[in-house]
């Protein structure tokens, strides 16, 4: 194992990670980009050359299959971008801790990718998440230290959960050795069904799938905004969809009724976090609640047990990180320019920087899944996968099945409601005066952003060719699922060409004809003063308002639906009996210790 | 080969733009005839159209201009490939590029296209008008989707366009069944407010936000959202012939048939347009959410138990 030079993908980021505690801060940055880009160079080369890729795959602990170089790939890709935005733009008081961090976390990452014994894969998987526990006590919000209590409550405790369920896999299964890939049994028998839900937990909680979802909006409205886009956003989904592709492609095999509540889960996940996405008045948690809204088309498509709507599922993964973080990215540049992430208080900054107006589309385009971008190419091929399924099952799980599909389907024009309103309150609509003055981002913040967006658009057109033949494809040949054909017909290149074809046509028309003159806002008569300027929150009051929707939205803002405060609530509860039980007296308690040993004699 | 399907978008967008200034002169025609009117005369839709071109055009100083002069092109390429898309389907029998799922989702492109393009002026009516415009389209959307799936189901998950078409020839037509029927008026009701005609012109409201969103557009770009207006009344009707009539057989006898189909939605769109009075958008989203919704799935119900 010390010949193997591919833990260096674990060890050279961890080395950096330590070496820059005791670094000046341009050291730090220039010894940062050069271990991320050395990482993501063997990653490279390691995806490009099969015969390594062989011969890694004996190594004893650390293995690797198609399913882990994809995401292996997608998280150095979107490290390395990240990176190029933390450059410039980090606040100076924390910069420093930053550039520790960052490394090690990519590390950690990189580890449970790589570790095929489950023990190894547990350690590392813990230490992803202390990283983003520190990465959020970094954040200078009010709320900041609660916020990081409560994600790493909720991380921490589906952590144990992983723990108790590769524990049971481990000793039902002695013969596999504690090696995941080698793990494989029938979802039958308690001790499944357990260390399957266990699992589940995990993987539902590092995703942020519903119930297990409310660390990811905290989270986001606290922590520095290039962690956000770095954790919650990217590395931790590809990490918990990845786990979850490992259980139900490789180490359980499912009854459709088990896909079905997958597919349930996704559906609920989908809808439940994007309602809550409209209402928000805050950039960064709406950002949040569509970063767990997403998750759910995941969950849909990975545990759908249809082969394309798992290649979807995947796909849309890799899609989801990268507008993602570009969409947390662009909202950073705009907060580092005007101060604020507030949406109440942003308006009609498009004219100030077009750039990053253009990046903030393109992102939101893409998760709204409009076509040609490539939110909507993984978005339809899991739609494909799930009417697929749906021809082959009976008439309840049928009707049962198209309920999901239509409220997934639904939950991309809840998105693309809730982008539109979260782009009028930034760029559209009226300039408030005190942002006259704001200047476009820096060159190192739209650079990361313009290269996020170029693979949106790369990736919707070239969907066939790049990502699904080279990463996806392959994990579903190695698995024995491969060969399946498209229902329907997507031709995005061809689409575009058409569309941009009578663009053009229409901008020619347009420019023959012409006559322009400039002239102020026209309102009846009236002047365009500061009270008429409408921001966009309220943009859906009625539905907020609406019967039923109104008590719901009611409980969830009284937190009765977040799962860490009901259980906070819980075991406050249990504390104050345990408190008044505890008065301090002596007769009281000698009244217990009396009592308990009655008890133990009648026991005996 | 690639030339051929230019020369097919080409040849349908015109057609569409042409046929569909001619479809909103019956419009105005009818809507006059009904309040008792005269009404224009057949090319006046041209003559309004070419003069708007001639018209200049006033750009918001303050606004952002790259945004307001894309938004009305985008929204009519979007329209131009839609259309092609379904004409090619319903004359010959070929797939264009996309499914319906793909059109489902080009067609959100419009509501987005108005939005941004109106709030990118900073007028407060175009903003407010936006907000309502969105609101719309999820009120509508639902029941789409619900619409849309019966007669996927119904032609045993055919998603391609004229496969739709090929296996309601078997098959016979969607509007024929139960769920077929109920899905087909709620469909009418969702194109309705898709193409924004009254009662569903909440956006725009006249009387009420000055054209909301289109309010700050003048020359060649309102020109722009005019004709998508009208593209839109040919191309949504013909989607809704595609996926419940079993389209067009072009031959002989047929051609009445083709034309009497499409007149019967266009001719229902007119009437519920001169019947009702504009309703505020809560009555719309609670109509499409609470009546609408449930009756789109008890549609989806009896289709997959073959009703």
């Amino acid at each position: 194992m010390a010949t193997n030079p591919y833990i260096a993908l674990i060890l050279i980021p961890i080395v950096v990670g330590l070496v820059n505690l005791i670094l000046p801060r341009l050291l730090q940055k220039i010894l940062t980009l050069i271990g991320i880009g050395l990482t993501g160079f063997l990653t490279l080369k390691l995806a490009l050359d099969p015969e390594f890729f062989e011969w890694i795959y004996e190594i004893q602990y650390l293995g690797l299959d198609k399913l882990g170089i994809f995401a292996l790939v997608g998280m150095q890709v979107l490290a390395l971008i990240i990176l190029l935005f933390a450059l410039k733009g980090v606040n100076s008081d924390i910069e420093r801790s930053f550039f520790i961090l960052y490394p090690l976390t990519v590390g950690f990452c990189n580890g449970v990718i790589l570790s095929d014994h489950a023990i190894v894969f547990m350690v590392f998987w813990g230490l992803s998440g202390v990283t983003l526990y520190l990465f959020n006590l970094l954040g200078r919000g009010k709320e900041a230290s609660e916020s990081a209590r409560k994600t790493f409550m909720l991380i921490g405790g589906s952590d144990a959960c992983l723990i108790l369920g590769f524990v049971m896999l481990g000793l039902a299964m002695p013969q596999a050795s504690w090696s995941i890939t080698a793990m494989q049994m029938p979802l039958s028998g308690s001790i499944a069904i357990i260390a399957f839900v266990c699992l589940l937990i995990a993987a539902l909680a590092k995703a942020g799938g519903f119930p297990f979802h409310t660390w990811v909006p905290s989270y986001s409205k606290e922590a520095p905004v290039e962690s956000v886009a770095f954790l919650p956003a990217s590395l931790d989904k590809i990490l918990g969809i990845y786990l979850l592709a490992r259980m139900v492609m490789q180490i359980f095999q499912c009854a459709i009724l088990v896909h079905m509540i997958l597919i349930s889960i996704g559906a609920i996940t989908v809808i439940a976090a994007v309602m809550m996405a409209l209402i928000q008045h805050n950039g960064r948690k709406l950002l949040g609640y569509h970063a767990v809204s997403q998750v759910g088309y995941m969950i849909m498509g990975v545990g759908s047990g249809s082969p394309i709507a798992f290649a979807g599922g995947l796909f849309h993964m890799l899609n989801h990180t990268i507008y993602k973080s570009n969409l947390f990215l662009a909202l950073g540049s705009v907060e580092k320019q005007t101060g604020t992430n507030e949406l109440d208080d942003l308006g009609g900054l498009g004219k100030k920087m077009p750039i990053t107006l253009i990046m903030a589309m393109v992102g939101a385009f893409s998760i709204s899944g409009l076509p040609p971008f490539n939110g909507f190419f993984s978005k339809w091929m899991i739609y494909q996968g799930l009417l697929d399924l749906a021809k082959e099952v009976s008439p309840g799980y049928e009707i049962w099945l198209l309920v999901c599909f239509v409220l997934a389907i639904f939950g991309s024009a809840l998105t693309l409601a809730s982008f539109l309103k979260y782009l009028h309150a930034i760029f559209l609509g009226k300039l408030p005066k005190k942002y006259d003055k704001i200047k476009e981002a820096p060159i190192n913040q739209w650079l990361s952003t313009g290269l996020l967006s170029a693979l949106c658009v790369v990736l919707g057109l070239f969907a066939m060719e790049l990502p699904l033949k080279m990463l996806i494809l392959p994990i579903l040949e190695e698995n024995g699922m491969a060969g399946f054909e498209y229902a329907g017909l997507y031709k995005s290149k061809f689409t575009l060409v058409m569309m941009g074809l009578v663009f053009l046509i229409g901008l020619i028309t347009y420019i023959l004809t012409r006559k322009v003159r400039f002239d102020a806002i026209y309102l009846g008569g009236m002047d365009a003063l500061e009270k008429f300027r409408v921001t966009g929150t309220e943009f859906y009051q009625e539905i907020r308002r609406m019967k039923p929707l109104c008590t719901i939205y009611d409980w969830a803002e009284k937190k009765w639906l977040d799962l860490y405060a009901l259980l906070g609530g819980c075991s406050n509860s249990l504390g104050g009996l345990f408190q008044k039980a505890h008065p301090g007296l002596l007769s009281l308690y000698l009244l217990y210790i009396v009592l308990g040993m009655l008890v133990f004699m009648l026991l005996k | 080969m690639i030339g051929l399907k230019l020369l097919l978008l080409l040849g349908f967008m015109l057609g569409t733009a042409v046929f569909g200034l001619i479809v909103g002169w019956v419009d105005r025609k009818v809507s006059a005839r009904v309040q008792f009117r005269v009404g224009p005369p057949l090319l006046q839709n041209f003559n309004d159209f070419f003069k708007l071109m001639g018209k200049e055009t006033i750009l918001v100083k303050e606004g952002i201009h790259w945004l307001f002069i894309a938004a009305p092109l985008a929204a009519f390429s979007m329209l131009a490939v839609i259309s092609t898309m379904i004409w090619v389907a319903l004359i010959l029998n070929q797939g264009f590029g996309g499914d319906l799922i793909v059109v489902m989702y080009l067609m959100m492109i419009y509501s987005v296209m108005i939005v941004i393009g109106g709030s990118s002026t900073g007028n407060v009516y175009s903003s407010i008008g936006a907000g309502r415009e969105i609101k719309l389209l999820l009120g509508d959307e639902l029941v789409f989707i619900l619409v849309c799936l019966v007669p996927i189901i119904q032609t045993n998950y055919a998603l391609q366009l004229d496969q739709i078409i090929a296996k309601q020839a078997e098959n016979g037509m969607v509007i024929g069944s139960v769920s077929g029927t109920i899905a087909f008026i709620l469909g009418l009701l969702c194109i309705q407010a898709k193409i924004a005609m009254p009662p569903f012109h909440i956006a725009e409201a006249e009387t009420e936000l000055v054209e909301g969103p289109l309010m700050e557009y003048s020359g060649p770009l309102l020109a722009f959202w005019k004709l998508n207006h009208h593209m839109m009344i040919v191309a949504y009707p013909l989607l809704l012939v595609l996926l419940f009539f079993g389209g067009f057989n072009l031959q002989g006898i047929g051609i009445l048939w083709a034309v009497l189909k499409y007149l019967v939605i266009v001719v229902l769109m007119i009437l519920i347009k001169n019947t009702n009075p504009r309703i505020r958008i809560d009555t719309a989203l609670h109509f499409f959410w609470r009546i609408a919704a449930p009756l789109g799935l008890i549609a989806v119900i009896l289709a997959v138990l073959g009703v």
